[in-house]
């Protein structure tokens, strides 16, 4: 019995010791964004090919697909982890891709080199689709697990999509003085998200510019200019530097 | 037992040599006393029929098993099946079932007080030492190859054989598939052959049978533990339970085998160093005990 414990106690010792040594060393993880991005999208091509031949969909080879795609765990873009996520574009005559000019993939990377991906199910459609023959089969593209060779090239790819920006509210509620807040929203791509709102009455009066200057995965709470007494909606006009997204919107003004 | 009944008519073969025997009289010897045990047939028996009720239980879910690897077709594929299952059986299984016997193997002298017996009167330690590690590790290696054609023939009969989605996506022809999920299988042997040599170790050292054959299920779980862990990742290619996850690479277009020969190297190190610090037990012990 004591030389059970004993070993167990060396045992987890020995574990320890070695784990310090680990951390203390720096990780080392063959986890990284350039195998991601690589293994990604041929694994991608594969499985979108195979829901192109279940739905009857011509001329989407893995090869045709041309995917690139961009990850980011939103941290160092090293090691394992539930908070990867990846931008992917690729060719299909059949869908074509949003304004954007990308997907937005959802990754689970373990420690072991596989992960579990998760697909935008805008483009991709959702766990079971008809197939050519009105059957309900599985998709093989709304999820997918993959591994790969942690001896890959890690050398960078390259790929790089500008990050969109979205407007997230649907109206605008003035204060006493007439300034309305707007929250904006940018997404995960690269650079972020930088440009102007120019702000105009139904009328055509113009009532000034507001710029915004976001990184990626930030979100910010823009403030208008006044708008007059008795404004029923008003025209915004954005203009970009960096990244990307819809180039105007018409909010309805709430409590005037 | 029939082990029994044939003790008697060997005797006077072994008592009628001349000097000691040699390696295979001893290996033969102690193939005999693993046969006698009841509980070497039980792990034998339960590695041959053990697959077929699990592969029904997996097959009959109505959700399959997605947040494990390859569990996402589980339910629909044999093949997926078969590495599903051989997934479940790296974290614990395998290394019981080789524990069973490598870990009783000298310990079980212990037990029974039947150190000075075997030694005085048939072979040296180190005749002794190396037919029971034979022993050991062949019956490790003959379970694990029980256990894999028993799991893929069912799961194959029970999930049917149709193209399988590899780790890379990719589609795998049935033919193709049947082949790839064996040879995963035959990549467990490395590691499996590691964990009977920790067992021995364990064996020698505690001379307690229960502690030889949990304490390597234990020691395994912890590795497979750390190895999932973030942030050890350094550590992970010196863990013993690394080289049962090297059949990734089998599945995967390209196919890639740096981490089967990573894991083999590993296995072998293992392998070694236990074997080496359990023979330096055995030889420096005084059994003049008994």
């Amino acid at each position: 019995m004591r030389r059970s414990i004993l070993t167990a106690l060396v045992a987890l010792l020995v574990l320890v010791g070695l784990g310090s040594v680990a951390v203390a060393t720096g990780g080392g993880s063959t986890v990284t964004q350039a195998r991601l991005e690589r293994s990604l999208t041929a694994s991608f091509a594969h499985v979108y090919s195979q829901q192109a031949r279940l739905l009857g969909h011509q001329g989407v080879t893995p090869a045709s697909m041309h995917a690139k795609a961009m990850c980011d765990d939103g941290a160092d873009n090293v090691g394992p982890g539930s908070s990867w996520s990846c931008l992917m574009s690729w060719h299909d005559p059949n869908t074509p891709m949003p304004s954007t000019g990308y997907g937005h993939f959802e990754l689970n990377v373990h420690s072991n080199d596989c992960y579990t991906a998760g697909s935008p199910s805008s483009l991709v459609g959702f766990q079971t689709i008809t197939d050519k023959q009105g059957r309900t089969v599985n998709n093989p593209a709304y999820e997918w697990d993959a591994c790969f060779d942690p001896s890959s090239s890690d050398q960078p790819t390259g790929v790089s999509f500008p990050s969109a920006l979205m407007l997230t509210a649907t109206s605008l509620a003035p204060d006493a003085q007439g300034k309305a807040t707007v929250p904006v929203l940018c997404a995960t791509g690269a650079d972020g998200c930088a440009g102007s709102i120019s702000v105009t009455a139904p009328d055509g009066t113009k009532l000034g510019s507001v710029p915004f200057d976001l990184a990626e995965n930030e979100t910010a709470k823009l403030t208008l200019p006044a708008l007059p007494p008795g404004t029923k909606s008003v025209d915004l006009a954005l203009t970009y530097q960096r990244g990307v997204g819809s180039t105007g919107t018409t909010l309805p003004v709430t409590g005037s | 037992m029939t082990a029994t009944s044939t003790l008697p008519a060997a005797g006077p073969v072994t008592a009628g040599t001349p000097g000691r025997p040699g390696l295979g009289g001893t290996v033969r010897w102690e193939l005999r006393k693993l046969r006698a045990q009841r509980r070497t047939k039980a792990v034998l028996l339960g590695a041959l029929l053990g697959p077929i009720p699990i592969a029904l239980v997996i097959h009959a879910q109505g959700r399959p098993p997605k947040d494990t690897l390859m569990g996402r077709y589980a339910t629909t594929n044999g093949f997926a099946l078969a590495l599903l299952v051989l997934g479940f059986a790296a974290q614990w299984v395998l290394p019981l079932l080789t524990a069973v016997v490598a870990g009783d193997i000298f310990a079980g002298e212990d037990q029974h007080g039947t150190w000075k017996t075997v030694l005085t009167r048939s072979a040296s330690r180190a005749q002794l030492f190396v037919a029971k590690s034979v022993t050991a590790v062949g019956f490790a290696v003959l379970t694990l190859l029980v256990l894999s054609a028993s799991t893929i023939a069912s799961s194959v009969l029970v999930g049917g054989h149709q193209s399988l989605i590899g780790l890379s996506g990719q589609l795998i022809a049935p033919s193709a598939a049947l082949k790839l999920v064996a040879a995963s299988w035959l990549t467990t042997i490395p590691p499996t052959v590691g964990f009977a040599c920790l067992a021995i170790l364990l064996s020698v050292w505690s001379r307690n049978p229960a502690a030889g054959i949990a304490t390597p299920v234990v020691i395994g779980m912890v590795m497979q533990l750390v190895g999932a862990m973030g942030g050890v990742e350094a550590l992970r290619p010196y863990l013993l339970t690394t080289p049962y996850e090297a059949w990734h690479g089998l599945l995967a277009a390209p196919r890639f085998t740096g981490p089967l020969v990573e894991g083999l190297l590993t296995s072998g190190v293992w392998a070694a160093v236990t074997l080496a610090i359990a023979y330096a037990l055995l030889r420096r012990r005084d059994i003049t005990g008994g």
